[in-house]
């Protein structure tokens, strides 16, 4: 299959990444574990975009707002749409990263790194600076994708396991909570 | 902009392909060959290349300046000339009206107005200024990923077609289906080309 095919076929994985990674950091209020991390801070703020159906049928909801008021979006996974953007923040190690993720197509966007030394300062004359400005920038990106990387791992693997059911579940009691809200 | 300051928006692709075994004597040869030609004093319409991250006027890269560490840094700087479809419409419909009144008639012949078109659009495009793009991207050796940072897809098709031509190397955008071939084991990759979208609610 080419990508152009694969990108429609397999939309859903990013989405159901994304709308899952959304419950299990509200399962902990924010706080997700790892593996061979620890806990982690995953918080979904501010802007939200889901989105149903392809092609002409297609129907999009944005939500904005404080985390408070993420409900209208929680409806609008219990009218079958499926999270295609969040605005995500996620701590760990002193570190804090600020971005917009795009499920289908895994993008991040508008990536604010964490705050250092090295990225913030910095003699844009001096060659040796540059280059150190520049590999602790590329660090940062670099550790964002790791940490996303491992939290897709853990959520593909348990979606191609027998666990996923019972995972789905919960998924689905959260989301039913949203209705009854 | 965005690798280099300020918040960033980033796709992530796959470098598919082998690299010779002297990486940085290729990589050296291959960015110069393929960097930036400006055209601002030519009539070209297009031009596509390598520049430096750090300069968009540097297209010599003195002392490999697109390296750091084990990453290579580059942008691609693309300029174009463009008229906008409003300001051709207007030179073209001034051209006819001015033909009209010096052959005195009332209307030009279809095979005319094309002739008109094109002529006054070539001339436009002469005039034109080209408008520079200039996007950077940072290539992981040693796990053989690239960074691009700019979301907008006809920009990713230009940077695919010049990565080709410049290192002979594919670049596969990891969507989340195919960041799995990296992180699930063979059982789980049979697996997950098999499942179908879940309803969660």
């Amino acid at each position: 299959m080419d990508l152009v095919d694969l990108i429609v076929e397999k939309r859903f994985i990013g989405q159901e990444f994304l709308t899952w990674l959304w419950w299990k950091s509200e399962e902990r209020g924010g706080v997700v574990a790892l593996p061979g991390e620890g806990d982690i801070v995953v918080v979904f703020e501010k802007h939200m975009l889901l989105e149903y159906g392809e092609g002409e049928s297609n129907e999009k909801l944005i939500c904005r707002g404080l985390q408070t008021e993420l409900q209208e979006a929680r409806t609008g996974l219990t009218m079958g749409k499926k999270l295609e953007q969040a605005r995500i923040q996620l701590a760990y190690n002193d570190y804090e990263w600020n971005f917009t993720m795009a499920a289908a197509l895994m993008e991040f966007r508008n990536v604010k790194l964490p705050k250092t030394g090295g990225t913030e300062s910095g003699n844009k004359n001096n060659p040796e600076e540059q280059e150190g400005m520049i590999l602790e920038r590329i660090f940062l990106f670099e550790e964002l994708i790791r940490v996303m990387m491992d939290l897709l791992r853990v959520f593909l693997k348990l979606r191609v396991s027998a666990e996923w059911r019972e995972e789905l579940l919960k998924v689905r009691e959260w989301v039913n909570k949203a209705e009854r809200a | 902009m965005g690798f280099l300051n300020g918040t960033a928006s980033f796709v992530r692709f796959s470098v598919e392909g082998e690299l010779p075994e002297n990486i940085w004597d290729f990589i050296a040869e291959r960015v110069v060959s393929f960097a930036f030609r400006d055209i601002d004093d030519t009539y070209e319409e297009f031009s596509l290349g390598w520049v430096s991250v750090l300069n968009m006027f540097d297209s010599e890269f003195d002392f490999a300046s697109y390296a750091a560490g084990n990453y290579v840094t580059l942008s691609m700087r693309l300029d174009e000339r463009k008229v906008s479809a409003a300001i051709l419409k207007k030179y073209v419909q001034k051209e006819e009206e001015r033909i009209k009144k010096e052959k005195q008639i009332p209307k030009i012949a279809k095979s005319q107005k094309t002739e008109i078109k094109e002529r006054i659009q070539n001339e436009l495009m002469r005039k034109a200024l080209p408008v520079p793009a200039v996007y950077d991207l940072c290539w992981n050796l040693e796990n053989s990923t690239l960074l691009f940072f700019s979301t907008n897809q006809k920009a990713q098709a230009y940077l695919e077609d010049l990565f080709k031509d410049s290192f002979d190397l594919t670049l596969v955008q990891q969507i989340p289906y195919l960041c799995g071939e990296h992180l699930l084991e063979e059982d789980e990759l049979d697996k997950l080309a098999a499942i179908t979208a879940d309803v969660f609610l």
